[in-house]
């Protein structure tokens, strides 16, 4: 016997976690274009998708956060912080691999600075994941070991049942019980079986991969430049991406008061490691594509032991020229380490 | 809208002309609207767009850009260029939702200083009209805002 | 022979006589509707090659990546009417020789590609004439009259919905082959003229200059639309603007390499009804 959540209850879920004072979030596909959004009911959701479009990150980790207001005064600078703005949420609907993602970056965010904005939002977030049944050309969580029903990053995992009637109740963490708890007499006992999680085909040997990637000989591989060329050195991989969390440091305004903002930036970006001299370490987009695949799956790893990377293969499905981490990794597997 | 509603009007004039113009109209002691904030470049054709796109950042409700008669540049053809740039950019203005009302062109030569003190006039009323550029505003207003996600 | 097999025996004739150091064309993606740019150096190499009516990308873009033309060697393209008419601005700009391009013409038509005829951008000029000569009776996107006919507050709240998406990954501009500039305006800071953050004011902003950059300029190829992570529709506005420069000043953007750039040029009877 498990919990069962039927579908015709979510409407009422939903209604019931909005008066308990939580956003409520899900996918949302409004004419082209899907993403993570707040829902005012259960109709607005779109659970059909394989995954929307954006990722969960920005929920998190907006594109653009203002940090602190300041004036310049003849004797001194004023400023004036921005704290982090707390709202209760609760996000129904969540792809394991962007849950995934979300528990990737918190060592990340905490390791020595603990970043105030991304915890915050974290700790008053449930994450409620739902397991795939549908996978794409482009998903390859299988290949970064985790699973279609992956339960990291999430404080409850839901199983799509095989009469498509609802889904099976996992609770992973306090935060997700205390959430379904609101809800806890619109669930109810069941026996039927779960669907079958989606089949994602294991694209590359991640293990040969990342060994190739720690020679330090491969570092000055003509690999590089050869599998970059046609990369246009946009950043939808990595804006797109749930676990790419590089950012800079903006002044908006003008010589005597304005906004210092935190900005998504993107290692793709020539500017990226710009110096004032001139000079760029990463001169080449092949060296600027060989740090997004080093820091994924060598930099990140030897520092916090787990993978910059969840899988969700949005990197490949929206590039303009139709790269990706999927194509490099699985040339490199086929390489003499 | 209020009755109290005063524009903040933002002019990029040349040198040469307007601004002399402009010169000439406070020489001869013509009375003209306060909204108008001058700001004196060497040509309408250093004029660049993002001039207004600038000012509107900087919460303008209208934008007037002036300079030399065709004919009277005194780089020849800055004007000409600049009257070009000007026809496509408001097009573009127009296409995505700035309305061109709050932005407009005029020649106005050194010895046109009536015409500058009627023209800040007429422009002030226009845009006082309109009332201040709400939908521009509200989002210098959300810039200045926590993050929503 | 299929147009597919002819333009690779050409191809492996130009790289084996060394007629040219690089050919770049369009091999098969990772799906079947996918293509991607391929970068052909030896014979052997355009084996890859694919030419069919999935090939729609312009890879004009890919000329003025930075040493590619520096060694006056020849390099061989395959290029559409619009790619074609790209890199005669980019001649036209000086920002490539264009006696060291080697066009590989080709054109799709319904479920058919055509070859082309010629080799040198001056071989189409008659063809991209003809294209000029339909452009004002071609059918107008619907959408364009939809948002002509909004008043300017609706006009104002469509863009501003599209533009709230967009996350300044700058996917537009990279795949643009228009936008070659070392540093783009949006990057400069002193002055800064216009926001980086990606708000929606400074998402306006940014989509406003590029428009404006690419006004009488853009093709119409489409590369940044499709390139749009977030499906904001770019087309709209570069059409747009390509028809206002069509009307107002005759202009065609890439009829030659000679071509003077529209907003570099004037005439002194250009219409100027809205200055007062």
């Amino acid at each position: 016997m498990t919990r069962i959540l039927l579908s015709d209850k979510l409407d009422n879920c939903v209604a019931r976690w909005r008066k308990a004072g939580l956003t409520v979030i899900g996918p949302v596909k409004k004419e082209t274009f899907s993403s993570y959004a707040t829902v005012e009911n259960a109709a607005e959701f779109d659970l059909g998708l394989v995954m929307p479009d954006r990722s969960i990150k920005g929920l998190f980790f907006p594109q653009t956060e203002p940090m602190v207001h300041y004036s310049i005064k003849k004797q001194a600078i004023e400023t004036r912080d921005f704290t982090p703005p707390s709202e209760k949420r609760i996000i129904f609907g969540a792809r394991p691999c962007d849950a995934s993602g979300l528990a990737i970056d918190d060592p990340l965010f905490g390791w020595d600075y603990k970043d105030d904005f991304w915890f915050q939002r974290r700790n008053e977030t449930v994450i409620v994941t739902i397991a795939c049944t549908k996978a794409d050309d482009f998903c390859m969580c299988t290949s970064l070991k985790l699973a279609p029903d992956s339960t990291k990053g999430s404080d409850i995992l839901l199983r799509p049942l095989q009469n498509n009637r609802g889904w099976q109740v996992e609770e992973l963490t306090d935060r997700g019980r205390e959430a379904f708890k609101e809800i806890a007499d619109l669930l109810q006992d069941g026996s039927e079986p779960a669907a079958a999680v989606a089949v994602v085909p294991e694209k590359f040997n991640l293990d040969a991969c990342v060994a190739w990637l720690q020679n330090p000989e491969n570092f000055d591989s003509t690999f590089w430049k050869e599998i970059s060329m046609r990369c246009i050195g946009c950043a939808s991989c990595t804006f797109l991406c749930p676990t790419c969390h590089c950012f800079d440091f903006q002044d908006e305004g003008d010589t005597f008061t304005g906004i210092r903002r935190k900005n998504w930036d993107s290692c793709s970006f020539a500017l990226f490691t710009m110096h004032t001299s001139g000079h760029n370490p990463r001169a080449t987009q092949s060296a600027r594509w060989r740090q997004r695949i080093m820091h994924k799956f060598n930099y990140f790893p030897g520092k916090f032991n787990v993978n910059s990377c969840s899988g969700c293969g949005r990197c490949s499905r929206q590039c303009p020229v139709d790269m990706g981490i999927t194509e490099t990794l699985q040339a490199i597997s086929t390489l003499q380490p | 809208m209020s009755e109290s509603f005063e524009p903040k009007i933002i002019a990029f004039v040349c040198t040469y002309c307007t601004y002399t113009g402009a010169d000439l109209a406070g020489t001869s002691r013509l009375k003209y609207a306060p909204n108008v904030r001058i700001i004196r470049l060497p040509c309408t054709g250093r004029i660049s767009p993002m001039f207004i796109l600038k000012a509107l950042q900087q919460g303008a409700d209208g934008i007037l850009v002036s300079g030399c008669h065709p004919g009277d540049c005194h780089f020849t053809h800055g004007n000409y260029h600049a009257r070009r740039r000007w026809m496509v950019f408001r097009t573009l203005l127009d296409f995505t939702g700035i309305p061109s009302e709050r932005i407009k062109f005029s020649w106005i030569s050194a010895a046109e200083g009536h015409k500058f003190a009627e023209l800040i006039n007429s422009v002030t009323d226009d845009i006082r009209k309109l009332g201040p550029f709400d939908q521009y505003k509200n989002l210098i207003r959300e810039t200045e805002a926590p993050a929503t996600l | 022979m299929t147009i597919q097999e002819k333009y690779k025996a050409r191809v492996k004739e130009l790289l084996s006589t060394g007629a040219v150091k690089m050919v770049i064309g369009y091999k098969p993606g990772s799906t079947a509707e996918r293509r991607r740019p391929l970068f052909m150096r030896s014979p052997e190499e355009a084996d890859q090659l694919v030419l069919d009516t999935a090939c729609i990308a312009n890879l004009a873009g890919y000329l003025v990546a930075e040493g590619l033309l520096s060694d006056d060697k020849r390099v061989g393209i395959f290029l559409k009417p619009d790619g074609i008419r790209s890199i005669n601005i980019l001649a036209a700009e000086a920002q490539l020789n264009i006696d060291q391009i080697v066009v590989l013409g080709f054109d799709i038509d319904g479920q058919e590609v055509n070859a082309l005829e010629g080799e040198s951008a001056g071989d189409f000029s008659a063809l991209i004439e003809s294209i000029k000569d339909h452009a004002p009776e071609a059918p107008r996107n619907p959408l364009i009259e939809q948002i002509e006919q909004m008043n300017p507050i609706q006009r104002f709240d469509f863009w501003q919905t599209e533009f709230s998406r967009c996350i300044k990954c700058y996917a537009c501009r990279q795949a643009c082959p228009m936008c070659y500039c070392r540093r783009c305006i949006v990057d400069s800071n002193q002055p800064q003229w216009i926001n980086t953050s990606s708000h929606t004011l400074g998402n306006l902003e940014w989509n406003i200059i590029r428009a404006f950059h690419l006004s009488g300029r853009c093709v119409g190829c489409g590369n940044c639309d499709r390139a749009c992570p977030v499906n904001i529709p770019l087309r709209l506005i570069n059409a747009r603007m390509g028809q206002e420069v069509l009307g107002a000043f005759d202009h065609f953007a890439g009829m030659s390499e000679t071509q003077e750039p529209v907003l570099a040029s004037f005439k002194k009877d250009d219409s100027e009804t809205f200055i007062l």
